[in-house]
């Protein structure tokens, strides 16, 4: 073959990305660049913003084969961890590793701080139907109100795959922005005599109820909701992992380095979503305005139902612990703390509102476990897939019955 | 299902009334097990006294007092330990 310099140095240059750049590849590096310095810069979700501003940015290079969509590149590997739910069950199961459930199970009541917090998701539900949404679009925008990533991008991967960017960008960038989003709505919707209570102090709770606990909630939960399993059973796990005692490796490889690997695969496989043909739409920005709507109301939800608490209880439940009912763990506890403790430099609301946090997420994914109920292929989860071709059609596991029985015959 | 407001709130009062009974069932259930597995505190463990010889005495505040002073940046005579005290 002959190479002449002129039709050399022309091929190398129609090879470069260069020559395939369009505008809306333009516009997405921009959006990249945007989302590291957030991380970097004003520290917003850094753990998640950075490999998703990241992945954003390889996914919008043309030809470099990253973006999700892209079969057989190296970021569509990782998203199929998203889109056969595997990445954010176990990033539950790294929360449940470190989430404490000791000041829930003391104080069991502010389970309902945790499910009131979830009006959010249905006003938001709402709100995403005015607007033009689907049913199932508007589920999948909605629980960006339950302030769980991973629930996020679970139940989007589920009711709107091509949601999928938007919701996760919206979900992690308004959870990063709780400390500025909550304190306002809290002081509006509370006196200072209120921001003032002191709580008492939590009760401590046998070991054995604490192991006892993730297997009732698995039990109750995901036979009540089998759409939710993935991510409550992995919840309930890890923290079965922390709580018995016997399992001391397992639970630090689950809290530490494995919610930090599948902690960059997800945020990858994510920003490998945001593709300029996926976030440059109007539905971008309604589910932007949306989440924040979404955030508004669950703190509000939450709010108001600890004033009711408050009131029903003569005024010993700090409303303030009520916004920590959107999970945020543990960002929206320790909002609340320093919302007291501005109120009231003696007060210490932390562990109080640790409760109603953890609720927040069991209150999230059974939120979501509802809207899979309703709007989920359940035709699908009757069987599992493995044993699916075996089911319908009995002839191999017939034939592999009979071989055992033959074997033992003999 | 048909997209419409109506329907969303349909939907919305159905879900919201399943978190509330799902979060009332496990706040019974906890109740439950807490009545029937309550805490018990471990016994203190009996409190040791070591009974130091003068000699043994005079080496730790040596040794602390030397640590503090490489901490605070002062010399060893311009502070003196008064009180030493082992649980």
């Amino acid at each position: 073959m002959e190479f002449s310099f002129s039709s050399s140095a022309s091929k190398i240059a129609h090879s470069t990305a260069f020559a395939s750049l369009e505008r809306g590849d333009v516009i997405m590096l921009g959006v990249a660049c945007v989302l590291v310095y957030l991380a970097i810069w004003k520290k917003f979700e850094p753990l998640l913003l950075l490999p998703m501003g990241f992945g954003c940015l390889l996914a919008n290079i043309p030809k470099s084969m990253m973006a999700s969509t892209d079969s057989g590149g190296l970021l569509n590997f990782f998203y199929q961890g998203i889109e056969h739910e595997v990445l954010p069950p176990l990033i539950f199961m790294g929360v449940g590793a470190l989430t404490d459930f000791g000041p829930l199970l003391a104080n069991p009541s502010t389970f309902l701080l945790g499910a009131a917090a979830q009006v959010g998701v249905y006003t938001t539900l709402i709100g995403a139907v005015f607007l033009g949404f689907n049913m199932q679009e508007a589920s999948a925008i909605g629980i960006i109100g339950g302030a769980d990533g991973p629930t996020s991008i679970f139940l989007a991967s589920k009711l709107a795959p091509h949601l999928l960017a938007p919701i996760a960008v919206a979900a992690y960038s308004y959870m990063s922005l709780v400390p500025l989003i909550q304190p306002p709505i809290m002081k509006l919707l509370t006196t200072e005599k209120e921001r003032k209570i002191k709580m008492e102090q939590l009760k401590p709770i046998s070991q054995t109820v604490k192991i006892v606990f993730p297997i009732v909630v698995t039990i109750v939960c995901c036979l009540m909701l089998p759409g939710v399993t993935p991510l409550l059973g992995m919840l309930m796990l890890g923290n079965l992992f922390r709580e018995s005692g016997v399992t001391a490796r397992l639970h630090e490889t689950a809290e530490t380095h494995l919610i930090n690997i599948v902690t960059i695969l997800l945020a990858l496989a994510v920003g490998s979503s945001m593709t300029a043909q996926s976030f440059l739409q109007w539905e971008t920005i309604k589910i932007i305005v949306l989440g924040l709507l979404a955030f508004t109301f669950a703190t509000a939800g939450g709010v108001i139902f600890g004033k009711i608490m408050c009131k029903y209880t003569g005024g010993r439940v700090n409303p303030l612990i009520g916004s920590a009912g959107v999970s945020a763990v543990p960002m929206a506890a320790r909002v609340s703390q320093k919302v007291g403790s501005e109120a009231d430099s003696s007060n210490f609301l932390l562990m109080h509102a640790m409760g109603p946090n953890v609720a927040g997420v069991i209150g999230s994914a059974v939120a979501a476990g509802v809207f899979l109920s309703l709007f989920g292929d359940v035709s699908s989860m009757d069987t599992h897939a493995a044993l699916a071709p075996v089911i319908g059609n009995p002839e191999p596991g017939i034939q592999a019955i009979a071989t055992v029985v033959d074997a033992i015959k003999q | 299902m048909e997209a419409s407001v109506p329907a969303a709130v349909n939907v919305s009062i159905l879900a919201i009334s399943v978190i509330f009974t799902v979060l009332i069932i496990l706040i019974f259930t906890i109740k439950t097990l807490v009545k029937l597995m309550p805490y018990q505190a471990l016994p203190a463990a009996p409190a040791r006294k070591i009974v130091l010889s003068a000699p043994e005495q005079d080496d730790q505040v040596a040794a602390i007092t030397a640590s503090l002073a490489a901490h605070m940046g002062k010399r060893p005579d311009e502070f003196r330990i008064i009180n030493i005290q082992s649980h």
